[in-house]
């Protein structure tokens, strides 16, 4: 076997110029591969902090009935002891009570359809990085009522400015329309251009009170220090509070779910498009390779050497010729996407819009693959086997007799 | 005496259904154990085509060929292959060294090929090595050899698994005098020492006189054996049938 694996190692330096070549494609392949890889996972990694620290946290809770009717009435009561109870749980970082009321914004200019979010701000900071996001004011300020912080978009579109007056219509807890005027505390911007447009933030205190619910709310967020323990607080949330609707974001967000589940599929179709394209040029390189030792193939099989070892001989020197350019290839992407990843990538001239209105960045920070590495790797392989099989099954069609005649 | 040769009515016809071309014609022939023997005529007389027939590359259309008590012509394509490995030992024309790999590694992939101990192959190496009188060389790719070098090199190849019969096409074609005086000069100690049988196709006088018997081919079909004692006496020992 060794000296199959020698003979093989040998054969491929015969050739040095079209071995570097093969190796140099399989190499530059798997950079090409691994980076958008890398650049999927980087963008969704980036989505899924924002969906989680920016927008629905790890676990939220809700009264059984009004994430289906979205009604005020199915709220949570005793809020602020059940926030307590549930920040002093594991693992729990911050807790965020909300409450929720779909209404009607209206300026001199113009109106628009918007979720409102009574938040307690310190809370809702902690555990959606509000503060972190304003772009213009200071946001809610103490022993101020009826402020509001609407997002960028949403001040681009009822042209709405810092401190400019609003008037915000909604249902309270017993279906009665309500309406108050405020005035903008504060503009906030982020990288989901939908949420931008549609969220407005109100002091809970000052929402709870038109709503008329007192120490209530529709919503609580849960952050968790790490996301690992997400199903473990899942399942003690569920246990606490069996009456209650505990999801997580997965559940929250199916489509950010559906997104990184498919875009890894998406992922591997394309390192596999690109290896088969190599394949053909590994078999080709690989078909030279025998048919100009055509003469010394026929010799070896006269001298004695068996069909298997011949395939073997082959199969070692395509494996070779395929997995001596992978490393390059991986050393190259882990290179590229590391830097990258540092520096980020700014496509936001390019398709900024496009990112922000399905809630991505426009700044991707790619990040190397290291979970799909082994699928890669393994793909790499099944190349390498797939693509010695026609050179292995020409080798071993050669009559000895012919072949030493060349 | 031990024969180790048994060929009977062997034929072969190259193109049976376009032109034909009979290559070997019905050819009766006896090979004893530590014969070195030499197979001579005209190009195209079927020396070559009968050495591939007798080592199994290529099979005859009729007749038998035994080689210590097997008849090759009814082993399958990887019967024979074993059968090559552990019986027939091949020197080419053209050398044929593998050439990525030294000299010695060229011996010694025949023993590895048949499964030998490492120890094993090392000793055989190195006793084959010396017998070609080549063993500062062991180390040497086949393209820093001389043609002289690289065909003593395939006679040590060849004799590596200890075959029944070493088979010879034209080994003193693409040498020099010397070189080629000096190649017969081992393969005939060889063939005493190890009572290795040689048969080699030649046109080279020098070859025909250093062999012990000499068969003549002329159209596929044995024209003359003449069987030698010594160098002064020849005597004719069988003739074709024809």
């Amino acid at each position: 076997m060794n000296m199959m694996i020698s003979m093989a190692w040998r054969n491929i330096w015969r050739n040095k110029v079209r071995s570097v070549v093969i190796m140099i494609s399989i190499a530059l392949g798997l950079v090409a591969g691994l980076f958008i890889m890398g650049l999927y996972e980087g963008v969704l990694n980036d989505r899924l902090n924002t969906v989680i620290r920016q927008e629905v946290a790890h676990l939220q809770v809700h009264h059984p009935r009004f994430q289906r009717d979205y009604e005020a009435v199915f709220c949570l009561d005793s809020a602020s002891r059940l926030v307590e109870r549930i920040r002093s749980l594991e693992n729990v970082q911050a807790v965020s009570a909300r409450t929720v009321a779909p209404g009607m914004l209206a300026t001199s200019t113009g109106s628009a359809g918007v979720q409102i979010l009574g938040v307690v701000p310190v809370d809702e900071d902690a555990v959606s990085g509000l503060k972190q996001k304003l772009i213009e004011g200071e946001g809610f300020k103490a022993n101020r009522h009826n402020q509001v912080v609407i997002g960028r978009k949403l001040a681009d579109k009822v042209n709405l400015r810092l401190n400019s007056k609003l008037v915000l219509t909604f249902t309270d807890i017993e279906n009665n329309l309500v309406s108050a005027a405020f005035r903008v505390a504060g503009v906030y911007q982020s990288t989901n251009a939908p949420l931008e447009e549609r969220l407005v933030y109100l002091h809970a205190v000052d929402l709870n009170r038109l709503m008329q619910m007192e120490d209530a709310c529709h919503e609580i967020a849960v952050l968790l220090n790490r996301d690992e323990a997400m199903t473990t607080a899942e399942q003690q949330l569920n246990r606490l509070y069996p009456n209650l609707l505990i999801e997580n974001w997965q559940q929250l967000s199916p489509e950010t779910k559906l997104m990184i589940e498919t875009t890894d599929t998406y992922s591997i179709i394309f390192i596999v498009i690109i290896m088969l394209a190599l394949m053909f040029g590994i078999i080709n390189t690989m078909l030279m390779a025998v048919l100009e030792r055509t003469r010394e193939i026929g010799m070896l099989v006269a001298l004695g050497m068996n069909k298997l070892r011949l395939f073997m001989l082959v199969l070692w020197e395509t494996v070779i010729l395929t997995l001596t350019g992978a490393p390059f290839g991986l050393l190259l992407s882990w290179l590229l996407i590391t830097h990258l990843g540092n520096s980020g990538i700014d496509i936001s001239s390019i398709s900024g819009a496009a990112m922000s209105g399905f809630g991505f960045s426009s700044l991707i920070f790619p990040r190397f693959p290291w979970s799909s590495l082994p699928l890669v790797l393994y793909i790499v392989c099944i190349t390498a086997l797939l693509a010695s099989l026609v050179p292995s099954f020409k080798a071993l069609r050669l009559i000895p007799v012919e072949a030493m005649r060349q | 005496m031990d024969t180790i040769i048994d060929a009977h009515q062997v034929t072969k016809t190259y193109n049976p259904k376009a032109i034909p071309v009979v290559a070997v014609n019905d050819v009766h022939m006896h090979i004893e154990r530590g014969e070195f023997t030499a197979l001579v005529g005209p190009s195209g007389s079927g020396k070559t085509t009968l050495l591939n027939l007798i080592g199994g590359l290529d099979k005859p259309d009729t007749g038998s060929i035994v080689i210590h008590g097997t008849d090759i012509t009814r082993l399958s394509a990887n019967q024979l292959i074993d059968f090559r490995l552990r019986n027939i030992g091949f020197v080419f024309q053209a050398f044929n060294l593998i050439p990525v790999l030294s000299a010695r590694e060229n011996v010694e992939l025949i023993m590895q090929l048949q499964r030998a101990p490492k120890a094993e192959i090392r000793k055989r190496a190195a006793i084959l090595f010396d017998q070609i009188g080549l063993t500062d060389k062991m180390d040497t790719r086949p393209a820093q050899l001389s043609g002289g070098q690289q065909q003593r090199v395939a006679v040590a190849r060849a004799l590596a698994s200890r075959p029944q019969v070493v088979l010879a096409d034209e080994p003193t074609a693409n040498l020099d005098s010397k070189s080629a005086s000096n190649l017969l000069d081992i393969m005939s100690k060889l063939n005493r020492e190890e009572n290795m049988t040689f048969i080699f196709s030649t046109h080279d006088q020098r070859v025909i006189e250093r062999a012990r018997r000499v068969i003549t081919l002329v159209d596929g079909k044995i024209a003359s054996d003449t069987a030698r004692v010594d160098t002064s006496h020849r005597h004719d020992v069988q003739t074709n049938p024809e």
